[in-house]
């Protein structure tokens, strides 16, 4: 745990204080989606089990998009989202009037296997990035590194990391990535283990899962990932984390809103590697 | 013969009724999937659908054929390994096995045949990922064949009891009639048990193949779930993507409530709802036949 106990517990009550005018809510609290947005969510949904002694599921059904669909069909009161809204969204869901709340942000990092990184491949340009996914490019040697072929996980089309991704490499917009044919990974730590057990592996990943020994960030358009360039935006390629309700936040999706924009809340996003709200 | 007994008409009813839901359930469920799935039957059209190259829902592009390809090459390779094994290990249980080493033999298969999918996965994605990995030097250790040996050492089981099933169905009087004439035992198993046994035999490799095609979990693991891959021989140890594969995966959450992808996505269960009912009945006909 990163706090004393005791402070927690204080700022709960106070917290509980000031939101003695609701009724206090016995039910179950659902949140699912983003694999990204889920450590720091999944810290505080344990935070206040143990000091409101509340009940609260959270999986991370089918990524962002499973959460946003989630909330849209009713069967979770908070979605995790790991990148912004989009029109067809909301087009899908016309019954529901999604709410975005932002609570942090996080770079997307362009990682690499060991044999890449120590072979000397330390960064990439957009169009370096652009041309591996398109398979133009298939080898490291041709960007400096080892003699070996280059192996592209996608994150699979849809997932929050992918759209930003598609997004940042394709002049804002997703719908502009071309149809590829690469292996596919869905959550953060499947596409950490695929790249970090093939030589030549390279993936679209949240700077947060990033660990310097199995799999390594490269510097994108010559900025490294290090938390001084994403908080001052130098690194090219971030997103907001987001929380999703169906209308405005109420009850207790409403009170895990404002813990996790709260200072505790708050803390535990650098805690899990990723940048608070300025 | 024992006197027949005055037939009972509720139970008779009470069975009837169950039976026909059984039925209503199997033939609802076809039809919801397939009604579901009307838009890209309608958008790409039947032939379209089953033989396209490309799936890529951003582009409303939904073709089935590398699927298909993955399926069937999975499946195959699965038999490859399942049927010579398990023939070989039926004949040695039913022709060479006392009854009752037999037994206990089978009992122990079976045991096999009933572990949970997902152990097996675990094994593929533990061990069988890595050593194809560094073994053929590819890649990746996600490929067609990585999942083809590991859902063949899945139906194993099933084959090798279907088959020892099937020998044993054989009549004893065969075989002491060949020995009679003078064959040795191979050639008394080869020349009269299996061929008696073959419609039997046949019936259990189509049933192997049947679970081969429909298996999800343990395949989406070490499949490699590649899109779009065009369907050649080195496909087979490229990653590649199953039916199931593509089923099991989050799509569906982002196919939702997009008539058109949702459409895809359920005729991707219609045309696997097809293909396992088709090997399942003509299993079962093969197995009913004398």
């Amino acid at each position: 745990m990163k706090f004393p106990c005791a402070a927690i517990a204080g700022s709960l009550l106070l917290l509980a204080g000031c939101g003695g005018d609701r009724p206090a809510s016995t039910s179950t609290l659902k949140i699912t989606g983003s694999t990204t947005v889920n450590p720091p969510v999944a810290e505080a949904a344990d935070l206040l089990r143990e000091a409101r002694g509340w009940t609260i599921h959270v999986d991370t059904q089918g990524g962002s998009s499973g959460g946003v669909a989630a909330v849209g069909e009713g069967r979770a009161q908070l979605g995790m989202a790991s990148r912004p809204l989009t029109i067809k969204d909301a087009a899908k869901f016309p019954e529901a009037q999604l709410v975005t709340t932002t609570i942090g942000s996080d770079a997307l990092a362009i990682v690499v296997s060991k044999d890449v990184w120590d072979g000397g491949v330390k960064g990439l340009t957009k169009t370096q990035v652009r041309d591996i996914y398109e398979s133009k490019t298939t080898n490291w040697k041709e960007l400096g590194g080892p003699d070996q072929e280059i192996v592209f996980f996608n994150k699979e089309p849809g997932r929050g990391t992918w759209e930003v991704f598609a997004a940042w490499a394709y002049g804002g917009d997703a719908n502009a990535a071309p149809p590829v044919s690469h292996p596919e990974v869905g959550a953060n730590a499947e596409a950490r283990t695929k790249v970090a057990s093939t030589r030549g592996g390279v993936t679209q990943l949240s700077s947060a899962w990033t660990d310097g020994e199995t799999v390594f960030a490269l510097a994108v358009d010559g900025t490294s990932p290090t938390p001084e360039a994403i908080a001052s935006g130098a690194y090219p390629i971030s997103r907001p984390l987001n929380l999703l309700t169906d209308g405005e936040p109420a009850g207790m999706a409403a009170e895990f809103i404002e813990f996790m924009l709260g200072p505790e809340g708050q803390a535990l996003l650098p805690a899990h590697g990723y940048q608070p709200l300025p | 013969m024992i006197r027949t007994r005055p037939r009972l008409d509720l139970t008779r009813a009470t069975a009837g009724t169950l039976a026909l839901a059984v039925l209503a359930v199997l033939l609802g469920m076809g039809a919801l999937f397939f009604w579901q799935s009307v838009p890209v039957w309608k958008s790409e059209g039947i032939g379209g659908f089953l033989t396209g190259k490309q799936w890529f829902y951003r582009h409303e592009r939904y073709g089935l054929w590398t699927m298909l390809f993955g399926t069937g090459a999975v499946a195959l390779i699965a038999m490859l390994v399942a049927v010579p094994l398990g023939l070989g290990a039926a004949i040695f249980t039913s022709e060479f096995l006392s009854p009752k080493t037999r037994l206990v033999v089978k009992a122990l298969v079976e045991l096999l045949a009933g572990v949970p999918s997902v152990v097996y996965g675990l094994l593929g994605v533990l061990l069988l990922r890595n050593w194809i990995y560094e073994g053929l030097d590819l890649r990746t250790g996600d490929t067609l064949l990585t999942g083809g040996i590991l859902l063949g050492i899945m139906v194993l089981p099933t084959v090798m009891t279907l088959c020892d099933d099937a020998l044993q169905a054989v009549p004893a009087r065969f075989r002491r009639a060949a020995r009679g004439l003078g064959l040795t035992r191979q050639e008394t198993i080869l020349h009269a048990v299996l061929p008696q046994a073959r419609s039997a035999i046949l019936a259990s490799i189509l049933l192997g193949f049947g679970r081969a095609t429909g298996e999800t979990i343990a395949v989406f693991l070490v499949i490699g779930r590649q899109d779009n891959r065009s369907p050649d021989f080195s496909a087979l140890v490229s990653p590649g993507q199953t039916l199931t594969s593509k089923l099991g995966g989050s799509e569906l959450n982002i196919a939702y409530g997009d008539s058109l992808h949702w459409g895809a996505m359920m005729g991707v269960a219609s045309v696997l709802l097809l293909i396992s009912i088709l090997v399942t009945v003509g299993g079962r006909r093969l197995l009913r036949r004398p």
